[in-house]
């Protein structure tokens, strides 16, 4: 069966975890074991996606019932993409891990933490069924719990206990939400929701229940103004943990808006997307004021995630074929550079054995690769041609532009530019001017490596885009007529 | 071929890049050297084709799927500035083998160098607009990497962290000129676009692209208000200013601005936006430039002043006026080029730029000082025939006196530019003296100099010698490149040829008064510098556009500071609220809009008292919660609640849930038993009314939203459930009587697989929590 | 009946809606607790109420209320379980570490 496929993305790290935590004593068998499962795993989604890609669709029916009875899990082109990012994140994250992994943090099933967040976040991305999402976000949540507080700090403590809350909030308004769409149309699988919604052409209270949803997911994804639990929250725990969750955890929010917002609920265009413009657009504004605001090398990077999710909110707001490329464009991207910066940024923190960008300087001289990394993941975040960040920028600004959005294109034109000015600072006051103390400890080679995979990586999807391109398009293509979608699903 | 004269400097930095540092004999300069001068062979030898008309061109695919292709194409323009920028490119590369000594670090500088040089090459022969815009922030990086050259200087990282922010701030509002552009003209081809301009022309965005695409030029090119990057600038090496920042990269808002100038040239705003910025530019430089003290700040103020005036004359667009703006720029290139490595020879020899240390250099010095006479002369217009200064000068006098706009505010704005391009120009003429003579001239002050000067090596004066002959050249014989060079670009940018013989003699006439009411003027105020100088520092500093931008970055840190912690205070409270109410007000409204609201008494379970007892004591407990300030009393209506749910559960007809409910509030009631022993006591809260207020709006408008969209929800059951599926095949398929369980053990296996999952992470979580406490921070 | 209950289910959620505002930590866990139930309680009033029969399969009875929200809230209650005791124990820890249970004296500043 070859839709069986499928469920591996999810299984493999559900069971690798699993069975590594009666490992958590021995570092070196879990270091190596964690290898073996990410290249598994990424070999998976490399052979699935190849499989979407050239023969359509792959729909797993759990336990053998068909939708919209069973839990689907739907590997479409816009899934597969997700999952083949995901596992690229997934084996960056174990390189970076060999230097950065403490023996403390394996005892603290770290790995088994890492696994299921990956099973969490992988389901989120190939299920077709709402409720069985609000299972995965907990299952995601709940690893990511267990990962903020490995170190015990009593920041950690502090920060970790806000960012339950406000999830947990959002967790339960969730599951509510699903109840109250569950009696307008009697079901919970996306695609008869899709179809169902369009039946009766989202009226009535459906939209305000779409308007849930998406706070839901924009406080998942740290939409304005929702997301107060991220930046603190992002920097407490250690680095390869902020990457994880800087890379992965907002897009989860993104991806499910992007698959809700595109599949169900497109039938109040001029009320419900022109009111996601207004929120990306603020979103820009005020995360980039954000990221302006510290002097936090980690929490610069950490603000630098809320323009970037308006970025791609400002593509589904838009709503046509070219916008919609450009936010899958960019979450791709974004997941790439966030992580590597969050990566850069833990590394220079050790280096520098500070955060505070006031007491760096000078570090070009003792960490030239890592200061030229830095630079480049800069140009690149900032959507600096021919790097990959500009792509998806090009797409969601001309989408923006060609829709009449101006206002939001102006906004987003000039975030670009205040992104880039809040990470030049980090360049020029941590790794220009005189060396003002000597550095606390060597440059992780592990680190470094990881990081350079993920920018070699964002510079190929930039000078390669027309390798990338043809595939994203595809994917917004068929977002932008769900009836693909739901035909495929719910074939008799 | 145009894809490999861009690659060239590209691979060349990667080669020096990674060979260089291996071969520490030879200056890297050497290796460096060949790159822009082959190109400039290569370039020249394309000059014939030109000139037949014909224009050479070449794409390749880059990302096809998105229109953004490498198309390159050569014509007149392109030329120009190509020849610049390998010409002049060959000479900065062979002044800085002797100026920057082996110990600098040599293959950075020449690693920004090409990268600059590929960009700047890219920039002015990309058809395709992103292409441009690539190759365009490109040179603004490169710049900014050549102007933090010496890193560990505060006064380098300031220079090159403005001229990054002010030109990436026009590069993207040109990126949003471009895509519109791009929109309108359905088409991401400049020439294309120049075909379908009468489709820019009548959109309602052509004022919005001109001045996007303006932003960008004036920018780049250091037009004001946004020139004060380029003083700041000098902090680069000389032969970097002498280069990037008076030769070519300067010149890219020049040339955007000479390439769309088919589509926007003609109408009276441009017109009135491009000469009228020109004309400040030209004015504010020139006066500022007689104020600086540093070398190199007198001809960052002179670049600023001179890049104005070619700005005003490619506003006039008329034929005269537009090869006299390319003529100029040929002109500039030649004598700021030289002015520049004379001041980095000064500077080389002396140990200082500060022209109040200096004086009297003539005698230790002649052949720069002979040279800085000749490029000073021509900058200042000095009506003599060996200067090619002075005949674009005049040729600029000219047209301002032969200006087509007569009526409206452009008429009027018109009348005045004569006036104005004589003050720039005397002043223009001030400082060209105030430079030369201040240096050369007057009493050598020899005690304040950090080492006794001396003439420079014959290698440093190769370049400067070769740029003065050409001053000397092309004012004896302009036409030398008027047919080959400035035709053809003239034609790039008007369409159209028109055949100006340039002669340095034109007989007694209107520019000729004008040139020599410069000289008269200027020669009074040169000589009276020092008496009126002082004036200057009567004018507040803070209407000095540095100032602004200090205060707009300033201001923007400080605002975003305060900003920021003014709502992310780290307050749960505040947080939730602010979420809340953002909850409330978006679903209401959108409820409201959408007419969502809507109650059906048709479809109802009939009230029956058990429940309603059952639920008004479950009511009753949850409010009463909030005052509680016994653990135990605590504990105990909560316990009310989740028993009573169970209860429900069981009138409800769920038995597997009131079963499951029982347990779980059974357990949850121990854990809170357990940890409240170890938590501190309830307090009373001790907020104040008003708070109180608040909390209570906002959670009575949260519980009353979330009711009218259960009311409204089930009111309006739009579709049979699929639960009639579940209750025919549970037995049938699943094998089980307990519908519930069929559904939790085999239609929705998947939720129950991972609800074991998070059961399993929080005991994980709650395992490690515990079993590691007291070991305080265990962070790497 | 389904009225009666969405509004209960909303006044739940107001309380917990009330405790989640207040500063400390330990009333906050308490909210969180009373949301889950107003969410559960939300969730069984969607499917409709008293409608037939448990959703037990027995001869000859056609009508049984619906089974679907129920297995939701099954998972559901589960899951909320396990956040939960988490919560509480993190609570407990925070307290430990801080030395306070008050939400505004856990707020923190950027140069940590």
């Amino acid at each position: 069966m070859m839709s069986n496929i499928v469920f591996l993305p999810i299984f493999i790290p559900l069971f690798f975890g699993a069975l590594l935590v009666f490992f958590n004593k021995k570092q070196k068998i879990t270091v190596n074991l964690s290898f073996l499962v990410v290249l598994l795993s990424f070999g998976v989604s490399i052979y699935l996606s190849y499989h979407v890609f050239s023969n359509g669709p792959l729909i797993l029916e759990t336990g053998g019932w068909k939708a919209p009875y069973g839990i689907i899990l739907v590997a479409d082109k816009l899934s597969v993409i997700m999952i083949l990012a995901v596992n690229v994140i997934a084996f960056t994250a174990a390189i970076f891990a060999i230097s950065s992994v403490t023996e403390k943090m394996v005892e603290h099933y770290f790995y088994p933490l890492f696994f299921l967040l990956i099973a969490g976040v992988s389901g989120a991305f190939l299920t077709g069924d709402l409720f069985n999402l609000f299972v995965f976000f907990e299952v995601l949540l709940m690893a990511s719990y267990g990962l903020i507080i490995i170190g015990g700090s009593k920041h950690q403590f502090r920060e970790s206990v806000k960012y339950i809350l406000l999830n947990l909030f959002s967790s339960i308004l969730f599951v509510t939400t699903v109840a109250f769409l569950y009696s307008v149309t009697g079901t919970v699988n996306m695609a008869q929701l899709g179809e169902r919604v369009a039946q009766v052409e989202q009226q009535g209270i459906l939209t305000g229940i779409g308007i849930l949803l998406f706070i839901v997911f924009a406080t998942k994804g740290a939409l304005f103004p929702l997301y107060f639990w991220l930046p603190k929250s992002y920097i407490v725990p250690s680095p390869i943990v902020s990457a994880l969750f800087g890379a992965l955890l907002t897009k989860v929010g993104v991806y499910s808006m992007l698959r809700v917002f595109t599949l169900i609920f497109s039938h109040k265009l001029e009320l419900t997307h022109t009111f996601f413009i207004w929120v990306a657009t603020i979103t820009m504004i005020i995360g980039v004021i954000g990221a302006l605001s510290t002097s936090n090398v980690k929490l610069i990077i950490a603000y630098n995630i809320m323009p970037a999710i308006g970025f791609m909110l400002l593509g589904i707001g838009t709503f046509s074929e070219e916008s919609l490329a450009g936010t899958i464009y960019y979450l791709i991207h974004d997941m790439a550079i966030k992580a590597a910066l969050f990566f850069i940024a833990g590394l220079l923190v050790w280096h520098a054995g500070t955060s505070n960008l006031k007491k760096m300087g000078g570090y070009i001289k003792t960490a030239p690769i890592m200061g030229w990394m830095f630079f480049i993941a800069s140009l690149i975040l900032a959507g600096i041609p021919p790097f990959s960040g500009f792509i998806g920028k090009y797409l969601l600004l001309r989408g923006a532009m060609d829709e009449g959005h101006y206002v939001a294109a102006g906004i987003g034109l000039l975030s670009s530019l205040l992104i880039l000015f809040s990470v030049i600072r980090i360049f020029i006051g941590a790794f220009w001017g005189e060396l003002k103390e000597e550095p606390k400890q060597p440059v992780r080679t592990s680190g470094l490596a990881a990081s350079a995979v993920l920018i070699a990586i964002s510079i190929l999807l930039g000078v390669g885009a027309e390798w990338f391109y043809p595939y994203v398009q595809a994917a917004a293509d068929s977002l932008i007529d769900p009836q693909i979608y739901i035909d495929y699903v719910l074939k008799e | 071929m145009l894809h490999i004269y861009i690659l060239l400097p590209f691979l060349a930095a990667l080669l020096i890049g990674l060979a260089a540092k291996k071969v520490d004999r030879i200056h890297t300069g050497w290796f460096v050297l060949p790159v822009p001068a082959v190109l400039f062979i290569l370039f020249i030898s394309k000059l014939p084709i030109l000139a037949e008309g014909k224009i050479v061109q070449s794409i390749a695919n880059w990302i096809p799927s998105l229109d953004i292709q490498l198309s390159f194409y050569l014509d007149g323009l392109s030329m120009l500035f190509s020849l610049l920028i390998t010409g002049i490119g060959s000479l900065v590369v062979l002044y800085s083998i002797f100026y920057l000594s082996k110990k600098e670090q040599l293959v950075h500088f020449y690693v920004y160098l090409l990268l600059f040089m590929g960009s700047m090459l890219g920039v002015v022969l990309s058809d395709n607009v992103f292409v441009l815009y690539t190759f365009w922030e490109f040179t603004s990086i490169s710049s900014f990497l050549l102007i933090g050259f010496w890193f560990y200087r505060e006064r380098s990282t300031y220079g090159a962290q403005k001229s990054m922010l002010v030109t990436v701030f026009g590069g993207l509002a040109m990126l949003g000129a471009l895509i519109l552009l791009s929109i309108t003209a359905e088409t991401n081809s400049i020439r294309e676009m120049i075909a379908n301009r009468s489709d820019i022309m009548e959109s309602d965005l052509f004022i919005p692209i001109l001045l996007l695409l303006l932003i960008g030029a004036f920018t780049k090119s250091a037009q004001f208000p946004f020139h004060s990057w380029l003083p700041d600038a000098m902090e680069a090496p000389t032969p970097v200013s002498a280069y990037l920042h008076s030769a070519t990269m300067v010149k890219a808002g020049i040339y955007l601005v000479a390439r769309f100038s088919l589509i926007f040239s003609g109408t009276d705003v441009f017109f009135i936006i491009v000469s009228g910025v020109g004309l400040i530019t030209l004015c504010l430089g020139s006066i500022l430039a007689s104020r600086q003290t540093d070398l190199k700040g007198i001809l960052a103020y002179s670049t600023i002043s001179q890049l104005g005036m070619i700005m005003t004359m490619l506003g006039f667009g008329t034929g005269i006026a537009t090869l006299a703006a390319i003529f100029h720029i040929f002109n500039h290139a030649t004598f700021k080029g030289s002015l520049f490595m004379i001041a980095g020879i000064v500077d080389h020899e002396t140990g200082t730029r500060d022209i109040r240390r200096l004086g009297g250099l003539y005698t230790f010095m002649p052949i720069s000082a002979t040279l800085a006479f000749f490029g000073a002369f021509s900058m200042a217009g000095i009506p003599l025939p060996i200067f090619n200064g002075f005949l674009s000068k005049e040729m600029f006098f000219d047209s301002s006196l032969k200006l087509e706009q007569t009526s409206g505010f452009a008429g009027t704005f018109a009348e005045w530019i004569p006036l104005l391009a004589v003050i720039g120009s005397i002043f223009t003429f001030v400082y060209s003296m105030y430079l030369v003579f201040g240096t050369f001239t007057g009493k050598a002050k020899l005690d304040q100099l950090e080492k006794k000067p001396h003439e420079a090596p014959i290698g440093m004066l190769i370049s400067p010698i070769i740029l003065i002959g050409f001053v000397v050249l092309i004012g004896l014989l302009p036409n030398l490149i008027n047919e080959s060079i400035l035709a053809p670009a003239v034609v790039s940018v008007t369409g159209d040829y028109a055949q100006i013989h340039l002669k340095f003699w034109h007989g007694l006439n209107g520019p000729l008064y004008m040139s020599l009411i410069v000289v008269a003027i200027g020669t009074i105020l040169a000589l009276t510098l020092k008496r009126w100088q002082p004036i200057y520092n009567r004018v507040p500093g803070k209407f000095s556009t540095d100032r602004i931008y200090q205060s707009i970055v300033n201001g923007l840190l400080s605002f975003s500071s305060k900003f920021t912690k003014f709502y992310m205070t780290g307050s749960l409270r505040l947080y939730t609220s602010i979420i809340l109410v953002f909850l409330v007000l978006a679903t209401s409204i959108f409820i409201y809009v959408t007419d969502g609201f809507k109650i059906a008494f048709d479809d109802l379970a009939p009230v029956t008292w058990p429940e309603v007892l059952v639920g008004f004591v479950m009511a009753v407990a949850a409010i009463a919660t909030i005052w509680m300030t016994q653990r135990i009393a605590a504990i105990i209506v909560i316990g009310v609640v989740g028993y009573g749910l169970s209860l429900l559960f069981v009138f409800f007809r769920a038995p597997d849930l009131a079963l499951t409910q029982l347990i779980v509030e059974t357990i949850t009631v121990a854990l809170f038993l357990l940890c409240f022993a170890h938590l501190p006591k309830l307090k009373k809260s001790d907020k104040k009314p008003s708070e109180k207020l608040v909390d209570f709006v906002i959670a009575a408008s949260t519980g009353a939203l979330l009711t009218i969209v259960a009311i409204s929800a089930h009111s309006s059951k739009f579709f049979e459930s699929i639960s009639k599926y579940f209750v025919d095949n549970s037995y049938k398929l699943g094998g089980g009587d307990n519908i519930v369980n069929v559904i939790l053990v085999d239609f929705r296996g998947l939720d129950t697989l991972f609800e074991i999952a998070v059961l399993g992470l929080a005991a994980l979580g709650i395992y490690a929590m515990i079993k590691y406490r007291d070991k305080g921070d265990m962070n790497p | 009946m389904e009225i009666l209950m969405s509004i209960l289910a909303g006044t739940l959620f107001a309380a917990g809606v009330y405790l989640i505002l207040q500063k400390q930590l330990l009333k906050i866990v308490l909210g969180t607790a009373l949301l889950s139930h107003g969410a559960h309680l939300f969730i069984l009033t969607m499917g409709k109420l008293n409608r037939g029969k448990p959703p037990i399969l027995i001869e000859g009875v056609k009508n049984y209320t619906d089974p679907l929200p129920q297995a939701l809230i099954l998972t559901s209650i589960v899951i909320s379980f396990g956040v939960t005791s988490f919560l509480l124990v993190l609570a407990y820890r925070t307290y430990q570490s801080n030395k306070t249970d008050m939400m505004d004296q856990l707020r923190g500043t950027d140069d940590e």
